[in-house]
């Protein structure tokens, strides 16, 4: 890892550095350490902050003398970069910031709606569980005869709008659409089961109807409780509760009908 | 000249209006976007859902009870909240009854439909009370407004998802009357509280009442057609009994008759 570190400082120094360093440390937050320890190397360099130009200017100095020679030592080697850092490279689920642990984390706040939901879970925007969640929806209904992807993308989105100005209008502080994407994509896994389930019996009946509303309660419960906790609106659960309801209601008749 | 001289320099007013066009693009966007910013502001419509789940619940609970109090204003509540959710559990109670009804929509979605008849009612009869309400020198606010009429749509969500599952017309008429009835007398008596001349207060009330009530009778008969034919095998011991008749046109079936021999013969 100490290896990776360095070839980092010495490769890129330029502003892609600092921005890379950035992303990284927003995009998961379980590698604070490794964050923190970046960001002190960025705090090292002279011209952090420079324009790209004068960086440019630094950095052929310090490589282009190694690129001609032929012959190079063992550590500078690694400076070559893509041709020959394929181990050196983060690995790709890392540079596209899909972290499974993160995924597996929400995906249990989710099926459990009376634990309590800690609030710092949604600082980052991952839509990667929701886009998951909505093709298995689209999935399941396709087994049970249902073509609806299509409704199935544009319920979410309209939703996704809709939550967004209801929750900017209700809390204090505001709420980007990334997280409300995020929290009302995670909160679909039950209502994955309910279709799942429509593939073995009809769920047209009174048995069918009770399964769906037990499901609806499910996901609003979860989306409420992880939006109460994330925006600090503890007392008004309910009523955050009800249009998550109305809009889940809307996918369970999709799925029933 | 053909090449553009102007001012004997070439180009120039290729260049001149290329320039005042930038110009005008920059100044439109300029204000296009003030005025963006400044009515497009969702930050104005923020004090009206400061709300608490208790406030939302006693005001659901009032809007069905009629306050005889007609000489002093009534207070009205501002809030839009409670109204907006009602439009929107009314038009999942419409998709509802479409899809447990099998309704076919031919020129539209059944969504479309559903949103379009709740939020074309509920802003468009606001404003319609509110110019009325201007005309008759009523004491109302379009947010009051807006906000009387959302809570008066409670009467009509619990009739429709009664009898949209429960199939009697005559229960429905009951429901009619008494719940429909109920939240309009609520509202017409807040309306009369704040206007004065008896012929104001006829004019707003009774157009208030007269389209709250046919609002309900039209969703009931709109969007739930299969309760008719329903209905009708149901009522069976009033009608007579379903009769086998042999159909029997014998101009026609001689005609038929004739004109199949003649094709058999020609083959």
């Amino acid at each position: 890892m100490s290896n990776f570190e360095q070839f980092h400082f010495d490769f890129y120094q330029s502003n892609y550095t600092i921005d890379d360093q950035e992303e990284g440390c927003n995009s998961y937050g379980s590698d604070k350490n490794l964050c923190e320890s970046r960001k002190s190397q960025t705090e090292k360099q002279p011209a952090a902050g420079a324009f790209v130009p004068s960086d440019m200017l630094l950095s052929p100095q310090s490589y282009t003398g190694q690129i001609l020679q032929p012959a190079c030592s063992p550590g500078t080697l690694s400076q070559f970069g893509y041709a020959d850092g394929f181990d050196e490279e983060p690995p790709l689920l890392e540079e596209l910031g899909i972290n499974f642990e993160h995924i597996w984390q929400k995906t249990l706040t989710v099926l459990n709606p009376m634990k309590p939901a800690d609030g710092s879970i949604m600082n980052e925007t991952d839509l990667t569980g929701p886009m998951v969640f909505c093709l298995a929806l689209g999935a399941t209904l396709l087994m049970a005869g249902k073509v609806h992807f299509g409704y199935v993308y544009g319920m979410s989105a309209i939703g996704c709008l809709a939550m967004h100005a209801l929750l900017n209008l209700m809390s204090a502080s505001g709420v980007s659409h990334g997280c409300v994407a995020s929290v009302l994509g995670y909160c679909l896994l039950p209502m994955v089961i309910l279709s799942s389930s429509a593939v073995l019996f009809s769920l047209q009946g009174i048995p069918g109807t009770v399964l769906a509303l037990f499901i609806i309660g499910w996901c609003s419960l979860s989306a409420s409780k992880i939006f109460t906790s994330a925006l600090a609106m503890e007392g008004q659960q309910l009523l955050i509760a009800y249009p998550c309801a109305l809009l889940y209601g809307l996918f369970a008749l999709l799925t029933v009908f | 000249e053909e090449d553009g001289e102007f001012l004997g320099m070439k180009g120039l007013r290729g260049q001149l209006g290329r320039q005042v066009a930038d110009q005008m693009w920059q100044v439109g966007k300029r204000q296009a976007s003030r005025a963006f910013s400044l009515y497009a502001n969702i930050d104005i419509l923020r004090p009206y859902f400061d709300v608490e789940p208790v406030q939302v619940r006693a005001r659901l609970l009032e809007s069905m009870i009629p306050v005889k109090m007609i000489n002093f204003p009534q207070k009205i509540a501002g809030e839009l909240y409670g109204p907006l959710m009602l439009v929107f559990t009314l038009v999942a109670i419409l998709l509802h009854g479409m899809k447990t009804s099998d309704t076919i929509i031919r020129e539209g979605t059944l969504m479309g439909t559903a949103i379009g008849t709740c939020f074309g009612y509920w802003l468009g009869v606001s404003s319609f009370m509110y110019f009325l309400a201007y005309l008759c020198n009523a004491q109302i606010t379009m947010v009051q407004m807006l906000s009387l009429l959302g809570y008066g749509l409670f009467g009509h969500c619990i009739t429709l998802f009664v009898t949209y599952n429960i199939h009697f017309h005559s229960l429905f008429y009951i429901f009619w009357l008494v719940v429909g009835g109920l939240s309009t007398l609520r509202m017409v008596a807040v309306l009369v509280s704040r206007t004065v001349g008896h012929t104001q207060r006829l004019i707003l009330c009774g157009t208030l009442a007269a389209l709250h009530m046919l609002f309900l009778l039209y969703l009931h008969f709109a969007y739930h057609k299969v309760v008719e034919g329903i209905l009708d095998t149901l009522e069976g011991p009033n009608m007579p009994p379903f009769q086998r008749v042999a159909r029997d046109i014998p101009v026609v079936s001689n005609a038929v008759l004739n004109t199949t021999a003649k094709a058999i013969a020609l083959t």
